[in-house]
């Protein structure tokens, strides 16, 4: 399990989680346990998904990236997907990635800004 | 050097006697140098060769004379037997016409119109065939090329994306909209807005006259896309007509924020990335 390409930095009351560029199913196994686990110990208010350098996008990951923000929300907090490269939103679009409970951002600095100014919807 | 020629065994005697007894003739085939005219006996056999033959195929006359011509051509037109089809197209119809890929003795191919003629003896007996074969792979650049200009024209004017305020991007489509076009917006729109970092894109389709259920699909996706960067579309310029379409169509763009003109939109679009525009004083 490559479990450390994927890096969990508290910052604030924000979780930054950091995708590496080419995701294998192992790391992105990872990602739930990691980000919910982070979510439980440090009583973060959300997660900001930093994808900016990943070029592929699968369903599985996909798939993940979805059910982890549903649960983060479940568990009281927001989650926004930044830096999201054209391409990936092109894929992302054609294998129907539902936005449901995920904010987007174009950069982190922006998802920053878009965690500080809005309160959590739910 | 000479054109060389050679009797060969089946019928080709008289088309032998025939090139021998014109000097006149043999004298146009060596000389003409844009086209490679050689013959062919019945079967496919070169029979005589040009210089200017030699200059564009690469092969000596001694080389060639009596192999198959299907030695001009690419591995891949061999295996589909195109040159039996050839002779026989032109032995049906006195004669074919082609442009295609055909190889050099060195292996480079070249780009060539080839025109395949029967040749009969008074008796209408099939002696053999004529071969002109011209190069046309400097043409063919050519047009490549401004075909490929063309296209980039094309797809520039069939998705503008200016960037009308820091943050607003604007795409004011004009004209149908096919999937072919509507792709190319899709990504054209989504490099701009990450290139510009832009949190709004306007798209206008105050100039489309109609949307089918396809067009509206294709919109809806694009707008999902532009949304997972992290931006927002404003779709403007929805006609009373196009409303009703959509309604009538059954689609929902319930998720699209959408204004009826292109002010309401732009408002909306500053709005959005938390502008105002009031009076001066």
């Amino acid at each position: 399990m490559n479990n450390e390409s994927i890096s969990v930095i508290k910052v604030r009351n924000i979780l930054m989680v950091t995708m590496p560029s080419d995701p294998d199913d192992s790391t992105i196994s990872s990602l739930q346990n990691k980000v919910l686990g982070a979510m439980e110990q440090t009583d973060a208010k959300g997660v900001i998904l930093d994808i900016s350098t990943v070029e592929t996008l699968d369903s599985f990951f996909a798939r993940t990236v979805s059910e982890t923000a549903q649960m983060v929300a479940l568990m009281g907090g927001r989650t926004i997907v930044a830096g999201m490269r054209p391409a990936v939103a092109v894929t992302a679009t054609q294998i129907g990635l539902t936005l449901k409970n995920i904010e987007t951002s174009l950069t982190v600095d922006r998802a920053l800004d878009l965690a500080a100014i809005e309160r959590p919807q739910h | 050097m000479k054109s060389k020629t050679k009797s060969p065994s089946d019928g080709g005697e008289k088309l032998f006697a025939a090139v021998k007894t014109s000097d006149m003739l043999r004298l146009l085939v060596e000389s003409v140098r844009d086209y490679a005219i050689i013959l062919l006996d019945p079967k496919g056999h070169v029979l005589s060769w040009s210089p200017t033959a030699e200059r564009l195929k690469g092969w000596t006359a001694d080389e060639i004379i009596g192999r198959h011509f299907s030695a001009f051509y690419p591995p891949e037109d061999n295996a589909s037997h195109k040159t039996a089809m050839e002779l026989s197209v032109a032995e049906k119809d006195g004669r074919f016409e082609d442009q295609g890929w055909r190889v050099r003795k060195d292996g480079k191919r070249f780009w060539a119109n080839v025109i395949l003629t029967a040749l009969r003896d008074e008796t209408g007996k099939l002696i053999g065939f004529g071969k002109v074969t011209r190069d046309m792979t400097a043409q063919r650049a050519a047009e490549e090329k401004i075909r490929k200009q063309a296209q980039e024209i094309f797809e520039m004017a069939a998705v503008p994306v200016v960037q009308v305020w820091e943050g607003v991007l604007l795409v004011p489509l004009i004209g149908t909209l096919d999937s072919q076009r509507t792709q190319h917006l899709m990504e054209r729109l989504l490099q701009r807005v990450t290139e510009t970092t832009s949190s709004v894109a306007l798209l206008d389709i105050t100039g489309v006259p109609t949307i089918d259920s396809q067009t509206a699909q294709h919109l809806i996706e694009t707008v999902a896309a532009v949304r997972l960067l992290g931006a927002d579309v404003v779709l403007t310029g929805v006609r009373p007509t196009i409303a009703q379409t959509l309604v009538h169509l059954g689609i929902d763009l319930s998720n699209v924020i959408t204004r009826s003109s292109l002010t309401a939109g732009l408002r909306m679009a500053l709005d959005i990335i938390n502008l105002k525009v009031g009076p001066k004083s």
